[in-house]
């Protein structure tokens, strides 16, 4: 008797347990889909005044009627792809520093810092943007206000490699241990341990750590706003101050709701929204068809 | 040459081992072998000769430092930071326990087959491939796929695996996995193959093809084997080491020492009476 009591309770938790997932897993698909839907919807009168088109192309001059954010597009992808062409490499040798290269004390004293900075508030980095990089980059260049593309993408590469550090170090301690000692018992070096075993093996935990950097910078606002100097006009070179997406929204935001400028931050949204989901899906399936087709490149 | 081995002659007076721990032609000679992981000593004063073309066994209870003194042979001992190795060990007149020698020259000349089996997650063919490519030993493709054939032919395996060398190495059954470990580490032509309970993952069957593929690479190198098994050392060596708690307290002849004990900790051991 107490057995079968016993037996269907066991069952039914486990069905509890496997609908409280399901309920989880549907909540959590529903809020990312609700919130697209949302900014549609609020979007929707924008679009049936401006064309899409026109708002992804045209300039930014709400007084002749302009209301494109291209320059805003151009600002984010400048910086973006600037500061993860600095951050990537430097991030990538600097896990393998910790990783392979430096004596232990060393790497767990830059260890310890790197977490430490990842818990550093944003508007920190922002603060010390101000006050230090930007004066610096005004006066290397002795152009501009010194709030352009490149201090705002310096700051934030700065800002994404230490989570990408850490993604990166979790991935190469992931690598099975037998491996190592096989390669070093056939008489590998360090270096053929780290371009044959270690970085073929945490490939993947490369790629997440990179889509993570990336989302963090595509999403970042405080630095943007602080640092680059927050001008419509289209950017012309990397000391140009610029305006990204994100900015945008946070600064739009106090104008008047029934405005036009207001609705345009739905259109900023809607394009952010997108360009993360098909960054981060092609990235995964460039990924998912290289790890298939070389499960056996040449070592 | 023979500073080096002329310095080993003094402590052949120093000897607390029971039996015949020096050989006529050694291929290898250890003198004094102390390991330390850090307070902890792990191998204690220990002195032993290994002849060319012989099979080894170490043998002894857990933790008494067969496989300590293993790694001290290719220097595997070197990665784990608190361990330290004294003594002098000795293969082609060189002292390969000094700082200033060259360990990837030594596991060349050294290598290793280890307890689970460990093949590179790439095809069986890039498994083999990858000792002699890194080390240059093949001028071209040509000479590459001749090492992979012969390596994989003398560790038994290359009837069951010629027709699909493009297969991952994992693919294989544990057995199959443990002799492309062993195709492996034959395939940059080492003089010694240290083996660390190569068995101890695998079924009977599988077990029995290692222990007669054991026999056979005896032709060429010498082997130096740890195992828990006294069946497995019975039947695969011609030499048999027995350690306890950091001591080499016995070697000699494996009929000897199976059926004749000298000391009597061997004794205990064997007959089953402590391990």
């Amino acid at each position: 008797m107490t057995k079968i009591w016993g037996k269907r309770v066991f069952s039914s938790s486990l069905l509890d347990s496997r609908f409280l997932f399901l309920a989880a897993t549907v909540v959590g698909v529903l809020l990312t889909l609700s919130i697209f839907a949302f900014m549609v919807m609020l979007g929707l009168p924008l679009f049936s005044v401006h064309s899409l088109t026109l708002l992804l192309t045209q300039a930014w001059a709400p007084d002749q009627g302009l209301y494109g954010v291209f320059p805003f597009i151009c600002g984010t992808c400048a910086i973006v792809s600037l500061s993860l062409l600095i951050a990537f490499p430097l991030s990538l040798g600097n896990a393998i520093l910790i990783h392979l290269l430096a004596p232990r004390r060393l790497a767990r004293f830059l260890h310890q810092v790197v977490k430490m900075m990842t818990g550093v508030p944003t508007v920190i980095y922002g603060f010390v943007g101000i006050f230090f990089l930007v004066p610096l980059v005004r006066e290397w260049f002795s152009r501009g206000s010194g709030m352009c593309i490149l201090s705002a993408a310096l700051l934030l590469a700065l800002l994404i490699s230490p989570t990408m550090i850490l993604v990166f170090l979790e991935s190469f301690s992931a690598i099975p241990a037998t491996h190592l000692r096989a390669l070093e018992a056939l008489g590998g070096t360090r270096r053929q341990k780290l371009l044959h075993v270690i970085l073929p093996g945490a490939r993947t935990g490369i790629i997440t750590g990179l889509l993570l950097a990336l989302g963090r910078a595509l999403g970042d606002t405080m630095i943007a706003l602080m640092v680059a100097g927050n001008a419509t006009a289209q950017p012309e070179s990397l000391l140009d101050s610029v305006r990204t997406l994100t900015a945008h929204i946070a600064l739009v935001m106090a104008a008047d709701f029934d405005s036009i400028e207001f609705k345009t931050i739905f259109a900023c949204g809607i394009i952010l929204y997108l360009w993360t989901a098909v960054l981060t899906l092609s990235l995964r399936c460039l990924h998912f068809n290289y790890a298939k087709s070389s499960h056996d490149q040449s070592l | 040459m023979d500073s080096a081995r002329s310095r080993l002659q003094v402590d052949r007076n120093h000897r607390k081992t029971v039996g015949e721990v020096f050989v006529e032609n050694p291929r290898l000679t250890c003198r004094d072998i102390d390991v330390f992981y850090g307070e902890k000593q792990a191998i204690k004063n220990v002195s032993l000769d290994i002849a060319g073309n012989e099979v080894i066994a170490m043998i002894g209870p857990s933790g008494c430092g067969k496989s300590t003194f293993l790694r001290c042979l290719n220097r595997m001992n070197d990665t784990i930071d608190s361990c330290r190795v004294s003594g002098n060990i000795v293969l082609d007149d060189e002292d390969i326990n000094q700082p200033g020698v060259d360990v990837v020259l030594l596991r060349a000349k050294v290598g290793m087959v280890f307890q689970k089996p460990n093949p590179f997650p790439k095809s069986i063919r890039e498994n083999v491939a990858y000792g002699p490519r890194i080390h240059g030993l093949a001028a071209d493709r040509n000479q590459l796929d001749e090492i992979v054939e012969s390596s994989l032919q003398k560790a038994g395996l290359w009837d069951e695996v010629k027709d699909r060398l493009d297969d991952s190495g994992t693919s294989l059954s544990g057995g199959q996995q443990q002799r492309l470990c062993i195709a492996r580490s034959i395939a940059v032509s080492p003089e010694v193959i240290l083996m660390d309970e190569p068995c101890s993952a695998l079924d009977p069957i599988a077990t029995a093809k290692i222990e007669g593929l054991i026999d056979e690479l005896r032709e060429n190198f010498t082997i130096i084997i740890v195992t828990h098994s006294m069946q497995q050392a019975s039947r695969v060596s011609q030499r048999t080491a027995f350690f306890h708690l950091g001591d080499l307290i016995e070697v000699g002849s494996t009929r000897q020492l199976f059926t004749n004990p000298k000391h009597q900790l061997t004794e205990d051991y064997i007959t089953g009476r402590f391990g």
